[in-house]
């Protein structure tokens, strides 16, 4: 890479990254209200349908999705999980998301960065410590409101055309 | 209960159920125009489902007639023929086996006394449509589509017929570790569960008690399908103003009658084709709805891969469609907040029933449910129709059609 394509100053490149970590942490440790407070009101959160195409067709589908979800609906689920009938989730999960490779690129707005970055996310259920890895590229819009970087888009494209996961339980 | 998952019970089932029973494979809408294709299963065999470039719809194996490798190697897609990337054997879109240029390469020298070419068609399946879902089957024999659908035909009209359908997207596709009749059962004639397993409803004050899962009726067609029905006593239909137009030109009156007081209707095409118009929710001061089509593909004893297809109104009104897709999406699918519990249970379910042959006496189930109760009379939908949708009767239905698949030995 050199040094042109570094788009962002040290400084916004730590707060990106800080804000992810700490985006992971809120989920892994189930603090899903504190969680909530990240996204921007419009938030519009998606997660396409992968599919096995021969090239060059593109095997990303967004007519319809995995998620579809704004700020109102991801408020329900949270609201759901916190109810003692949540069952899928209920005991919960043991999740560990490993956020890396963040990419931060400048946009045609100025209090806007289009950050990419890839997820890992290990979730374990039930007795006998079997797993599953949940693995994609998330495509955040991430917005400078005040003091605060809030996030008012994400694309969470998983990388598998039939899930390995028996739902989607969990946040992506 | 071991028939749940048992891995005996399963190679039956390859051999005795899903060879010997119409199976749902794609919506219409899904093959847009000559030579799209989709690529499904027939119980755990590869299938494509083509539109030739007569527009007529064809299900063949997904296996070359050279050595067995697969013509279509990815989901869906658009050809003008079938070539074999082995051995470049080629074949047409209606399967035929195509001329001595296209056939195979180097056809003069390879097979210098020639190809019995009507030999190399590909094998296919018997094909029949209804209201846009397209069903094939690989037994010669068994009585038309229209016969095995029957009385569940009326009801498939509320969902399918009542409109120009259409797929929106693809299917979402994940892997659940139940057995595969689990799902299936649970959406012919299990509305009870819905108060406890989904009982989250009510306790964010999204509906009143448990009334989504009890008001309304249970149908117990014959042959397998179940379904149920849940109305509300509103004057005004639930479904957008906007098509109520369209749903009356293509309804009877008395479909249209009940359409009109539609809260909720799950059910299943035997043997695991499920549908479901969730119960509507308000969203931004309307209802709203999400249409979905399921089917539990088999992929082992104790493992489904679940297919999820959410369909809506061609001519309906951008907020309906809007809408319709994002509430599926949230309480259905992969991620929905219904499905989730759903799985849950299932994947347990099945766990016990693993184990439940090692115990010396069997382990009987409950499938009581309404049993001695009558059927209405003044129902206008045919098949039994039972008032409330309490009732297991179509599930009893479903496991007698089973048993009875299961049960006769396949003719040699
Ligand atoms: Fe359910």
């Amino acid at each position: 890479m050199t040094r042109s394509a570094i788009q962002v100053d040290l400084e916004t490149r730590l707060e990106i990254s800080d804000f992810l970590v700490q985006e992971a942490e809120y989920l892994d440790d189930r603090q899903y209200e504190e969680w909530l407070t990240i996204f921007a009101p419009d938030i519009h959160y998606t997660a396409p349908i992968r599919v096995h195409r021969k090239s060059p067709a593109s095997d990303i589908v967004d007519d319809i999705g995995h998620f579809d979800d704004d700020f109102a609906s991801l408020t329900m689920r949270v609201k759901r999980l916190r109810t003692d009938v949540a069952w899928a989730e209920d005991p919960p999960s043991h999740t560990r998301r490993l956020i890396t490779n963040i990419r931060i690129r400048l946009t045609d707005i100025a209090d806007e960065l289009d950050v990419r970055s890839n997820l890992l996310m290990f979730r374990s259920r039930g007795d006998r410590g079997s797993y599953d890895l949940i693995a994609g590229e998330r495509q955040d819009r991430f917005r400078r409101i005040g003091q605060e970087w809030k996030i008012a888009r994400r694309r969470a494209i998983l990388d598998q055309s039939s899930l390995g996961t028996k739902n989607l339980g969990v946040f992506l | 209960m071991f028939v749940y998952s048992d891995p005996d019970v399963y190679e039956l089932e390859l051999e005795r159920v899903f060879p010997h029973t119409w199976l749902f494979l794609a919506h219409a809408s899904e093959l847009s125009g000559p030579g799209s294709f989709v690529v499904r299963d027939m119980g755990e065999q590869s299938v494509i489902v083509g539109r030739g470039d007569d527009d007529v719809v064809r299900v063949f194996l997904n296996s070359c007639r050279h050595r067995g490798m697969k013509l279509a190697c990815e989901d869906f897609g658009q050809v003008d023929m079938w070539r074999c990337q082995y051995h470049g054997f080629t074949y047409g879109s209606k399967g035929d086996f195509m001329g001595t240029l296209l056939g195979a390469p180097f056809e003069r020298q390879a097979y210098p006394q020639g190809l019995d070419r009507k030999a190399l068609s590909l094998i296919e399946a018997r094909v029949e449509t209804y209201q846009g879902l397209i069903f094939a089957t690989w037994d010669k024999k068994i009585a038309p589509l229209s016969d095995f659908l029957g009385d569940v035909r009326w009801y498939l009209d509320l969902l399918f017929g009542r409109a120009e359908m259409e797929v929106v997207g693809v299917p979402q596709k994940w892997v659940v570790p139940s057995g595969w009749k689990l799902p299936a059962d649970n959406f012919t004639s299990d509305a009870y569960h819905t108060a406890t397993a989904h009982s989250f409803m009510a306790r964010l004050n999204l509906t009143k008690g448990v009334d989504f899962g009890r008001d309304g009726y249970h149908v117990a067609p014959d042959n397998g399908h179940g379904l149920g029905i849940g109305t509300h006593s509103d004057d005004e239909s639930y479904f957008p103003p906007e098509l109520q137009e369209e749903y009356r030109s293509r309804l009877s009156e008395e479909q249209y009658e009940l359409l009109s007081h539609l809260k909720n209707l799950h059910g299943n095409v035997f043997p695991h084709m499920s549908f479901l118009q969730p119960n509507f929710i308000d969203i931004d001061g309307k209802k709203v709805s999400g249409l979905m089509l399921r089917v539990w593909q088999p992929i082992g004893p104790d493992k489904l891969q679940v297919w999820s297809w959410h369909l809506i109104e061609k001519n309906g009104p951008d907020w309906w469609k809007k809408a319709a897709k994002a509430a599926y999406v949230q309480t259905f699918g992969s991620s929905g907040m219904f499905d989730q519990d759903d799985t849950e249970n299932w994947e347990a379910q099945t766990r016990n029933s693993n184990t439940a042959l090692a115990r010396d006496e069997e382990i009987m189930l409950h499938y009581g449910m309404g049993l001695g109760m009558e059927p209405l009379t003044e129902f206008p939908g045919p098949g039994h129709v039972f008032d409330g949708k309490f009732s297991e009767a179509a599930g009893r239905k479903y496991w007698r059609t089973w048993l009875d698949l299961v049960l006769k030995e396949p003719e040699k």
